[in-house]
């Protein structure tokens, strides 16, 4: 109840610009956040230069390239760190006679751009869909409100599966099967977020000056009911990338020869018991962009939390 | 309580018709005709026509759903385009092997992660709270085929010649035959088939071992089982230790618990008694939830470890079009999953009077 009398007085948009910068500041003070914006900040940084830290060509085949000596991954791993003298392949060679290191990091652009824009997609759609829900009510709500239950009572997966077997496999057709998985989630949180934004005196207030629904809902809806949001998307980004790494291991997203990861992890299991490093890697690139995103979502939801306020 | 229960049921009636109406859709919508599939490439139009005819696909497509819908609920998911045998008998096959799966994979999560997760709150900001926080944030972030892999190449690989090493791959060692309980115990006529539930039951090999008491057959179904459930329930296991450390956290600092510590009750009992209760409402929640998890997992494993659940079943399926099956088993399972929140909910509801009330 106490927090009612600042908004009123300064309006939707003051208090959610207020707690943007506190949160700033009170994620300098999160390990753990810092740790995530340190990971996705490098990893963005890989992906863009990738062309600059890699050492090969992702998709060249090595095989009879002149001065060429790099081991096939039928013997065992060539690792320079390890004191191998093979320096010109840091990873080794995956089954195609590719350098496995370029891959890995050319992998980063994929992984990334998938993650992204998956979930800015499925934020756009839901946020849409719980707003018009929220606040139009009624019908509407009941029709989509029981759409996204529906879409809910499916296993993730699964779903995302069944969808890119009709649309194809690609990596287009993976992440719009991804999207549309993750969708309740948003349209569940913002449609919480109007409910409880839509009835409040600031908003009362600005409907009786005669402001359009449009203004209502841009102006004053969606930047209080954008901070959950905002948290889950940065969590579901890790989560978009696992998704979207497993289709491509089944074979339905990124296809051969692009390097992503899911996929060359795909290409390369059935070599898991004489070149483990192959199956190693990708994992591991996998595993620390996820905990990237999850380490910041996570710094950023007691970040923007008041009840965890320690000022 | 009758009420609430009630209220949830009929709630879900929707949901389980929407899921039906979506797979039925979704199974019509997957490209290719299921005739040429099935038949193979140069199956004439004629024999089509008369696969059509058999198999329902002339009718309107609001006429099979309808007859869908009937069938359904008669238990008759009809016949599998690719087995060329009925959906629910493979249900019957190969899902106890995933739900054998999915219970060891919960129950492993579960029985480390809620005492991980409620010791690691008691003694907040501890060694082992770092320790576990930062163990979870990994686990939740690992892919599970991935780990599959890595932890079938350790076991099976690296320490192979060790008392620690484990199959890779299988329910059971190959050959291995194990005697249904119900043969064992008589209930079953000769020369006729046995019921499909006591088919289910003997066929999820832990329980027929214990049935049987047949020492040699469990510890071979836990020696396959560990690393595929290990798998599966490494995600569901650091998102109920986070779960249950928050939630505990949250719970020893109100009121009430500092007053019981002021009477002076036992420390034990102030965290066993008056905390726990509490704290452990939203970690039911959780678990419920983990049973998408656990199947999204038991896809993805069972291609790994070579079991023929009824994940790995669902994608070969998608893949060859045969849509009887993959509507069948997407039912059943997105249906479980409704049924199984359901549970979770009433459960909340039962121990949390505020929820059935309001």
């Amino acid at each position: 109840m106490s927090a009612k009398p600042a908004q009123l007085e300064q309006g939707g948009h003051a208090r959610s610009a207020n707690l943007w910068l506190e949160a700033l500041y009170n994620l300098r003070h999160s390990p753990s956040a810092l740790l995530g914006m340190t990971i996705i900040g490098a990893l963005v940084v890989i992906a863009i230069a990738a062309p600059v830290f890699a050492t090969h060509d992702p998709i060249k085949t090595m095989i009879g390239v002149p001065g060429e000596t790099g081991r096939l991954p039928s013997k065992p791993p060539c690792i320079p760190l390890l004191g191998c003298e093979e320096p010109q392949h840091i990873l080794g060679l995956d089954l195609n006679a590719r350098d496995l290191y370029s891959r890995v990091i050319y992998g980063a652009r994929t992984s990334l751009s998938v993650g992204v824009i998956t979930i800015s997609l499925s934020i756009i759609v839901g946020t849409a869909l719980g707003i018009t829900a929220g606040y139009v009510g009624g019908r509407a709500d009941n029709v989509i409100m029981r759409l996204m239950d529906v879409v809910l009572a499916f296993p993730a997966l699964l779903l995302a599966i069944s969808i890119v077997t009709i649309l194809g496999p690609g990596l287009t057709n993976a992440l719009l099967g991804i999207t549309i998985t993750f969708i309740p989630q948003y349209a569940r949180l913002s449609r919480a977020s109007v409910l409880s934004i839509k009835e409040q005196e600031f908003v009362l207030a600005e409907r009786a000056l005669g402001a359009s629904p449009w203004r209502i809902v841009l102006a004053h809806i969606l930047p209080n009911a954008i901070t959950p949001i905002i948290v889950q998307g940065t969590l579901g980004v890790g989560t978009a990338i696992l998704d979207a790494a497993a289709l491509s291991f089944l074979g339905l997203g990124a296809q051969p020869p692009t390097p992503e990861w899911g996929q060359i992890l795909s290409e390369s299991r059935n070599y898991l018991f004489t070149s483990p490093h192959l199956v190693f890697f990708p994992g591991i690139a996998i595993m620390i962009t996820v905990l990237g995103f999850n380490l910041l979502g996570d710094g950023l939801r007691d970040a923007l939390d008041p009840r965890l306020n320690r000022h | 309580m009758l009420t609430f229960v009630l209220r949830r049921l009929t709630f879900s009636i929707p949901v389980i018709f929407g899921i039906m109406i979506v797979t039925f859709a979704l199974a019509r919508a997957i490209p290719g005709d299921p005739c040429l599939a099935v038949l193979g490439e140069r199956a004439t139009p004629e024999i089509c026509e008369a696969f059509a005819r058999r198999n329902g696909l002339d009718q309107p497509v609001p006429v099979q759903l309808l007859i869908y819908m009937r069938n359904f609920a008669g238990g008759d998911l009809g016949d599998s385009l690719r087995f060329h045998r009925p959906v629910m008998e493979l249900l019957v096959e190969r899902l106890p092997t995933t739900v054998e799966l999915g219970c060891f994979a919960l129950l492993f999560a579960i029985s480390i992660g809620v005492p991980i997760g409620v010791l690691s709150a008691y003694r907040h900001k501890s060694a082992l709270d770092v320790g576990t926080m930062i163990g979870a944030n990994i686990g939740v972030s690992m892919p599970v085929f991935w780990l599959g892999l890595m932890l079938a190449y350790l076991f099976a690989v690296l320490l192979k010649d060790t008392p620690l090493a484990l199959p890779p791959s299988g329910r059971l060692t190959p050959g291995a035959n194990p005697q249904p309980f119900y043969a064992l115990w008589g209930w079953v006529v000769e020369g006729q088939e046995p019921a499909g539930i006591l088919v289910f039951f003997s066929r999820i090999n832990t329980l027929n071992a214990l049935l049987t008491l047949n020492g040699e057959l469990l510890v071979d179904a836990l020696r396959h089982l560990i690393l595929p459930a290990v798998a599966v329930g490494t995600i569901p296991l650091a998102i109920i230790a986070r779960m249950s450390r928050s939630s505990v956290l949250e719970v020893l600092s109100q009121d009430y618990v500092r007053t019981a510590r002021a009477k002076g009750l036992r420390e034990g009992k102030v965290v066993g008694v008056h905390a726990l209760r509490n704290a452990l409402l939203p970690v039911i929640t959780v678990i419920g939830l983990n049973f998408g998890l656990v199947i999204s997992g038991a896809v993805l494993t069972e291609t790994i470890f070579s079991l023929t659940g009824v994940g790995r079943t669902l994608v070969d399926s998608i893949t060859s079009r045969d849509y009887t099956l993959v509507q069948g088993f997407t039912v059943v399972i997105a249906a479980g999953f409704v049924l199984i929140n359901m549970v979770v909910d009433i459960m909340y509801g039962y121990l949390d009077p505020r929820i059935r009330f309001n």
